[in-house]
């Protein structure tokens, strides 16, 4: 009799369970009928599975299932804030993955398989130059394969934030623009301001130019460093904040900057998959997402044309899109030798993927260029990065 | 000893207990402690002390050691059951042991089968003769034939602990609201017989996700088993091969622009063959995702009982978030706002 009394009341208690199931699950109309016909987050599924499959071949099911499951941050530690979060996050079992590098990717080994003899357009810079990492960026990750989230930031007495979470592939732009004591840099879309914020941590800028088009965007890019930067060092002196179309900038301020970094409008390959809200696969921004190559190639040259003879220019996105990375670079290039005559070298950033292959999957073989493809254990990214420097 | 000898042995039994507490208690008593003599108890100065004057509330239908082994029990086994029955006796009397046993022989299972009932259900002791035989009866009229049965029965003696009233639910439930027909309904207790205590909100969702979401239609779910596995077991592994773009929901017409895997390959196989043959992924992604699925579902439902859903679509176009970056102030919630 006990059992039928703990079954019965285990029954009871579970009832409630019904109030808990998705309201869409419970009942079968509802099961077939809630999802309007094709919301913008299934129109990106086919959009991508028809061209990262050919583009990724049989690493496209594993990216996919990344990016259709919950994304991995980074810590991108505030060095201007006074709370004691590094040890913290240490303590929680995180790792600094830029100072942290478990053991590199022997170099040696890459070499004698990819480099046999002629020298690529990709090997063309110094050889054996090695990347000098800001020892001032640092960002905190949960090891592969662990999901633990991290908790919100707190202010410390000055109301400053001890930690912005971020893409941790996100930084990698920023690492490999990098920024020298003394520099001017231009960061053409700058919005929301994350990267923004991981260059500022360098303290090595002499003038840094904050734009973004949006205006809304530009006032929350404010809000964040105000949350993260002392006054003092937001001063006119240091810096300046525009809401300019960044495709001007050429004809504004040419010639102008030691580092820019173009991280442009894209398809936002995760959000597109997973937000319906503000989407830009929705049918009303068809017109829109077809334009992005072209806008992203005019942001390209913009940004080419505000570095100086002997500057650096970052091209970023956050799409797997070969449209929207490499043949942009491409054009630019093209474009800026034939239009401009401003002749540009393609920077190797293979030191970078071999420093950080332990923490992020990149894509093999890509002949301008590197990407982070999302993994599920290692869930950062996409992130296209490549990088330009100017001879003339 | 063959079946039938046991089922003999337990008649005899059962009608010379009956005979004996009826006419002659003394006796009765010399004949338990007689028996207790066998037992091969390691305490058994403290018993046999105990032993020597039964309580009075003790059972008049206590069975020995002996008459265990005479059942066709082996010594060990007899011994297991004789001290499992001491530990049941506590609560109730274990007056329904011999109608219990008398049953299971009847149905046909050896003395081992029976005692790994019992082990497994320790309940079956305390059962009314009157509902078991109403319970088996049901089973049969459901059309669990011979050999079904037993399988059944041995395989999940708990059925039987299942109130009648509760069984023709189950049946009823899946007859009418997952459309299944008296056949199917047969041969889902017979492969699947803990469906019978399961919460039908549960089951209804488990239902509705295999028919809706994956296309699978009922003749399947039921050659395939479905309901041995848990909703979980069964989303997990769908989930997955669906975010990797090996499984699509069928559209109205029922059609998919990929084969999807059949239901069989996805479920009755182990983890290693599932990921090497039907997901082509690595051990390390499904364990990552297991516990990213299992955290989202968690989510999800006390997100479902928190809010309702569907009334929070004001739209706020200028100011959201499109890139890849958050502010640490706004957390994880999945909707950015503001
Ligand atoms: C990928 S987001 C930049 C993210 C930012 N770099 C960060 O790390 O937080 C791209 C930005 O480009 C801006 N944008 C779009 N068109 C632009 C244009 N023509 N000129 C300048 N910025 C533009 C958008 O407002 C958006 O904020």
């Amino acid at each position: 009799m006990a059992l039928l009394w703990d079954t019965s009341l285990l029954l009871r208690k579970v009832k409630d369970l019904r109030c808990l199931t998705p309201r869409r699950h419970r009942v079968k109309e509802k099961w077939a009928a809630t999802r309007p016909k094709l919301p913008p987050t299934r129109l990106a599924v086919h959009h991508f599975d028809a061209t990262y499959s050919t583009q990724l071949g049989q690493l496209w099911p594993s990216v996919r299932l990344a990016m259709l499951s919950e994304r991995k941050y980074g810590a991108l530690l505030n060095n201007f804030s006074h709370n004691a979060v590094l040890a913290e996050l240490k303590a929680q079992g995180c790792i600094d993955f830029i100072s942290e590098r478990e053991r590199e990717v022997p170099s040696c080994l890459e070499e004698k398989s990819e480099e046999p003899s002629d020298v690529s357009m990709k090997s063309s810079d110094v050889d054996g130059e090695q990347l000098s990492l800001s020892p001032n960026i640092k960002c905190l990750v949960f090891p592969r394969g662990d999901v633990t989230r991290f908790k919100p930031a707190r202010p410390d007495k000055n109301s400053l934030l001890g930690y912005y979470l971020m893409d941790a592939a996100s930084l990698l732009p920023c690492l490999a623009l990098d920024v020298q004591e003394g520099h001017s840099v231009l960061d053409l879309c700058a919005a929301p301001g994350g990267k923004t914020l991981a260059l500022l941590q360098t303290q090595a800028i002499r003038f840094l130019c904050i734009n973004d088009s949006s205006v809304s965007r530009t006032l929350r890019l404010r809000k964040v460093l105000h949350s993260y930067v002392p006054k003092q060092l937001l001063t006119n002196e240091n810096l300046r904040i525009t809401s300019f179309d960044g495709t001007k900038w050429g004809e504004i301020e040419s010639n102008t900057f030691d580092r820019v970094l173009v991280d442009v409008p894209c398809t936002t390959d995760r959000h597109s998959l997973m937000e319906d809200d503000n989407n830009i696969f929705s049918k009303s921004r068809t017109g829109e997402r077809r334009r992005l190559p072209q806008l992203q190639l005019e942001l390209l040259l913009a940004g080419i044309q505000a570095a100086c003879p002997g500057g650096e220019i970052l091209y970023s996105t956050c799409t797997l899109s070969q449209n929207q990375n490499l043949s942009v670079v491409e054009q630019a290039i093209y474009q800026a030798r034939e239009k401009d005559g401003i002749h540009l070298q393609v920077v190797d950033l293979r030191p970078l993927t071999r420093m950080f292959g332990n923490t992020f999957h990149f894509a093999p073989d890509l002949h301008l260029g590197e990407m982070v493809i999302p993994h599920l254990a290692a869930n950062f990214g996409p992130i296209y990065m490549c990088k330009l420097k100017r001879l003339t | 000893m063959g079946t039938r000898v046991a089922v003999n042995q337990v008649l005899r039994l059962a009608v010379r207990n009956a005979t004996i507490s009826t006419l002659c208690p003394r006796q009765f008593g010399r004949y338990y402690l007689q028996s207790r003599w066998c037992c091969s108890s390691t305490n058994q100065a403290t018993q046999h002390n105990q032993d020597l004057n039964p309580p009075s509330g003790i059972p008049v239908t206590e069975l020995s050691l002996r008459s265990f082994i005479d059942m066709g029990f082996t010594e060990s086994q007899a011994e297991q059951i004789y001290e499992s029955l001491a530990n049941v006796r506590r609560g109730d009397s274990a007056k329904h042991i011999l109608p219990t046993l008398t049953a299971l022989f009847v149905l046909g299972l050896n003395p081992s089968s029976v005692k790994k009932c019992l082990e497994k259900c320790p309940e079956l002791y305390t059962i009314k003769e009157a509902q078991l035989q109403q319970r088996i009866s049901n089973l049969r009229k459901m059309g669990l034939v011979e050999g079904s049965l037993q399988r059944v029965v041995a395989h999940y003696p708990r059925i039987l602990t299942v109130p009648l009233k509760r069984v023709k639910n189950v049946v009823m439930f899946l007859k009418e609201k997952c459309l299944f027909t008296s056949q199917q309904v047969t041969d889902i207790i017979r492969d699947c017989p803990a469906v019978v205590l399961e919460n039908l909100d549960q089951l209804e969702y488990k239902f509705q996700y295999v028919y809706f979401r994956m296309g699978v239609k009922q003749a399947e779910m039921v050659k395939c088993r479905l309901f041995r596995y848990s909703l979980d077991e069964v989303r997990c592994r769908h989930t997955f091969l669906e975010r990797r773009g090996l499984y699509e929901t069928p559209d109205k017409k029922g059609q998919t622009t990929i084969i999807n895997p059949s239901l069989d390959s996805i479920l009755n196989v182990d983890q290693d063959t599932f990921l090497a043959h039907v997901a082509q992924a690595s051990a390390e992604e499904y364990d990552v995702f297991k516990r990213l699925a299992a955290r989202e579902w968690q989510e999800e439902e006390l997100q479902q009982g928190r809010t309702e859903p569907d009334s929070d679509d004001e739209d706020d176009d200028e100011d959201v978030d499109d890139d890849d970056d958050i502010e640490a102030k706004s957390g994880y919630g999945k909707r950015r706002k503001k």
